[in-house]
């Protein structure tokens, strides 16, 4: 072997062994470094998506209208167009009322923020927001939504935030189910990259009397997650030798989700 | 070749800049274009291997800060089994890996048979997540292997390979900008020819 080439692998073996021997603080440090410095292409590079996501739902629904509109004579196809604008806008009207009404009935204390990007990373289940440690985010904040629970701050920077979708396997959540006195471990299922994706629930009875249908809530134990936030809906049970599991449904579209709510605290 | 070498180095940083505009294909079981790994990929093949190695560290680090997730601190007696993460620093491991099995054909790229380097590009992109997705199936348990991860995994590994000959021009016109050539041996041929 080049002497030189000695020298490079050594100088690698040591940087490596460095890398790999780094403590969780070193590595968020680590981490809100790279962010900081590269934050103009992240702020760009979500624009982009959301304005990229923003035309091609706009695109589907043109399509849709197209089709629709194809029998009918010009002058009323225009007025249809407009028609569904307003629609759109009526329903966006109605969906900001929720998430406002939501803001006011909340037992939390909550910050609202916009989703702008979504699957940054390859293998995990993960959004970003655009709220921050500016507006009082910290690591492992629960994060809502209108329909139920979204997951928990990862990553907080000073004005975005990353979020740990539940359907990501690392997300554990601890659940009970409605009308029974059963309770487990739920999560995201390595590798579910469907649209459609559902969550596994481990650790239940080995004789649980569960139906497809019933509600799952938080229990509020272990330290992350406020108790009786929706969480999904049983679709199946898988019965064991030792103990049984449950598939859920989660209550939000985590695909179509636009708002969320990051719990600061809860009021008393 | 220093300058070359320091040209190669900026543009796997520039990847990472440009990383951030590209969006993941739900249609495609959440496929992305890799060009941070493509960047590596096409400049590992046409570099020395100490600054390979160089490029490797680099390129793992910075993707590590971009994807590890920090470690969820709960209640113990009611999350008894919390879910294992890689150490921080494993995409070295990897980025080397795949930048050695580059260089494997790096007698062809010298010779100017850049095609088949750019093919590797898209299987060493598989072998790569391939090679991830088993890590992390080895620190959790179970091997979950689903139609969906084959897809995100193939067509992750195509839509990267589809853009390797634009990173192979452009690391030809740095190495002409800097004096450098990519392809000594088919210099040395041509000239035997003559």
């Amino acid at each position: 072997m080049k002497p030189l080439n000695l020298i490079a692998l050594l100088l690698f073996l040591a940087g490596t062994t460095w890398a790999l021997t780094r403590s969780e603080r070193v590595v968020r440090e680590i981490q809100v470094a790279y962010f900081k410095a590269i934050s103009p292409t992240l702020r760009s590079g979500s624009a982009l998506e959301t304005k990229t996501r923003n035309l091609l739902r706009e695109t589907k629904h043109s399509k849709k209208l197209e089709a629709e509109l194809s029998t009918i004579r010009g002058e009323i196809g225009r007025l249809r167009i407009i028609e569904s604008r307003f629609k759109e806008l009526e329903r966006e009207n109605a969906e900001l009322r929720h998430a406002l009404n939501f803001k006011k009935i909340t037992e939390f204390d909550v910050v609202a923020a916009n989703i702008i990007r979504r699957h940054p990373t390859t293998w995990w289940q993960t959004a970003e927001i655009d709220a921050g440690e500016d507006r009082g985010i910290g690591i492992q904040l629960s994060v809502l939504s209108n329909d139920g629970l979204v997951g928990l701050i990862d990553r907080p920077l000073k004005n975005r935030s990353s979020i740990l979708l539940i359907t990501d396997e690392k997300c554990q959540v601890s659940v009970r189910i409605e009308g029974s006195p059963e309770v487990g471990i739920l999560s995201g299922q390595r590798g579910d990259f469907d649209n459609n994706p559902t969550l596994r629930l481990r650790f239940l009875s080995k004789n649980a009397s569960l139906q497809p249908g019933q509600r799952v809530f938080t229990t509020g134990r272990g330290g992350i997650f406020q108790p009786n936030i929706l969480v999904g809906t049983i679709t199946s049970v898988e019965r064991g030798s030792l103990d049984s599991e449950a598939l859920v449904r989660p209550a939000v579209d985590l695909n179509d989700l636009v708002t969320v709510f990051v719990v600061l605290s809860e009021k008393h | 070749m220093l300058r070359f070498n320091l040209s190669a180095v900026f543009l796997l940083l520039i990847a990472f800049l440009v990383q951030q505009f590209v969006p993941a294909f739900t249609g495609l079981s959440h496929a992305r274009f890799l060009i941070v790994h493509l960047v590596f990929l096409c400049a590992a093949v046409s570099v020395a291997t100490p600054t390979m190695l160089l490029l490797a560290f680099i390129g793992g680090i910075l993707w590590d800060a971009h994807c590890s997730l920090a470690t969820i601190v709960a209640d113990p007696e009611v999350y008894t089994n919390p879910t294992e993460s890689l150490r921080f620093g494993y995409s070295i491991l990897l980025f080397t890996g795949m930048g050695f099995l580059m260089q494997g054909l790096s007698p062809l790229f010298r010779a100017g048979k850049w095609q088949f380097s750019a093919l590797l590009t898209g299987v060493a992109t598989f072998l790569y997540l391939a090679a991830d997705y088993a890590l992390i199936s080895f620190v959790r348990g179970d091997i979950v292997m689903s139609r969906s991860i084959m897809r995100l995994m193939t067509f992750t590994a195509l839509l990267t390979m589809l853009f390797s000959p634009f990173v192979f021009w452009l690391l030809y016109r740095l190495a002409l900008l800097f004096d450098h050539s990519l392809y000594p041996e088919a210099g040395k041929n041509k000239r035997r020819s003559f």
